[in-house]
């Protein structure tokens, strides 16, 4: 009964497995019948041109860039970073606002052609804070915006000569081996 | 696919080179590579700690200023780091950094740190610049460490600022009339905070100018 029942159950097998392997023959216009139903059907597309360029900028496709266009690429963005972070850079400047208090130098330097300030507050740019004598003695004078804080500053006097502010209190170390001066300005002066 | 693996490994590369050179302070151009390399290293590790780095600019740029030579230079950022550190240590961590620059300041002239948390407990609310500040100017004008520190504790509770720069004053000319120092130092404490007056505040030549 067992024999019988395999017999039958490997020609069903063999019969299933031969229909299946047979070669499907289709319509040769097929083809133009679906194309046809589907020129038919309305158009799937965005409405209006943002939905357009939503559609535009979320196709994905393949970008061929050669090694020398990546690195020219590469070279533009890395310079307008450079550029950014140095002309977008507040580090060198006072900080604006209120609370800055003008604060006067004073130098008597009778035989100078010129007297330079530099300091903490301007980089220690020899060219940025000159000095003016306006008075008969040879007392040179400037005064600049300073927030509050600790700044050490020392005169250039006539371009070469460096000079602490000789009534001011002398800054802490002197590992430069030319003196400065220490200015404080405080909240309540 | 190459070529586009080659362009976002060179954009990449070049991200982080400008970012570095971003993160670098444009000023530090002016000192010698090495002597750059160093300092901008010190700088990073300022910031990285939360000390301000711009007095580590600042001393860098005075070093470039005077044409000290590079080792000096970095000797005195490294210093400097080092005592702004131990400012902020004594000073507690929401200290400004003009205070953590009068703090170290002080400690690099000898001043020790624990007279820095004893002003902080003083004054706990007021700006302490100013009152750092004259601890550091009187040991510059030759007043022991230790007593510019224990005259400013004194006085740190009934003084306020201006006051703090007058009774400086008071010190310095005792000090140029020949009085010894530390002498000159607790003979105005002496006084009380009543004979310091807003006039006679500003020492030197670099004078606040009154506002209109």
């Amino acid at each position: 009964m067992f024999e019988h029942d395999d017999d039958m159950l490997t020609d069903v097998t063999a019969r299933v497995a031969a229909s299946l392997k047979a070669a499907v023959r289709l319509d040769p216009a097929l083809d133009a019948r679906v194309m046809a139903q589907v020129a038919t059907l309305p158009a799937h597309r965005p409405g209006g041109p943002l939905g357009r360029a939503w559609t535009w900028l979320r196709r994905p496709r393949t970008v061929a860039l050669s090694p020398l266009a990546g690195l020219a690429a590469a070279a533009g963005v890395a310079a307008i970073v450079f550029v950014a972070a140095r002309f977008g850079s507040t580090a060198a400047t006072p900080p604006a606002g209120g609370d800055r208090t003008p604060v006067e130098f004073l130098l008597v330097a009778p035989r100078a052609a010129s007297v330079m300030l530099v300091g903490d507050f301007n980089d220690w740019t020899a060219s940025a804070t000159p000095l003016h004598t306006a008075a008969a003695g040879g007392l040179w004078a400037v005064t600049v915006p300073l927030a509050p804080g600790r700044y050490r500053y020392a005169f250039v006097v006539d371009g070469k000569r460096w000079q602490p502010d000789p009534s001011a209190p002398p800054a802490p170390d002197d590992e430069f081996g030319s003196p400065s001066s220490v200015v404080t300005v405080g909240g309540s002066l | 696919m190459t070529a586009l693996r080659t362009a976002a490994l060179a954009a990449a590369l070049a991200g982080l080179l400008a970012a570095h050179a971003a993160a670098q302070d444009p000023r530090l151009e002016r000192l010698d590579p090495d002597t750059r390399a160093a300092v901008a290293a010190l700088v990073d590790s300022a910031r990285q700690s939360g000390v301000p780095a711009e007095a580590l600019i600042d001393r860098a740029l005075e070093g470039a200023a005077k044409q000290a030579p590079e080792p000096r230079i970095v000797a005195a950022v490294t210093t400097l780091l080092g005592n702004l550190r131990e400012a902020r240590a004594a000073l507690g961590a929401s200290t400004t950094a003009p205070e953590l620059q009068a703090g170290a300041s002080a400690i690099h002239l000898g001043v020790p740190a624990a007279a820095l948390t004893r002003l902080r407990a003083v004054r706990p609310r007021q700006p302490l610049t100013i009152a750092l500040s004259v601890m550091a100017d009187l040991t510059a004008r030759g007043v022991p460490a230790d007593s510019a520190a224990a005259a400013v504790l004194a006085l740190a509770g009934s003084l306020r600022d201006d006051q703090f720069l007058a009774f400086r004053r008071n010190v310095e000319r005792d000090i140029e009339l020949g009085a010894p120092a530390a002498a000159a130092a607790s003979s105005s404490v002496r006084l009380g905070a009543g004979a310091f007056t807003t006039d006679a505040g500003s020492s030197g030549s670099a004078r606040p100018l009154r506002r209109p």
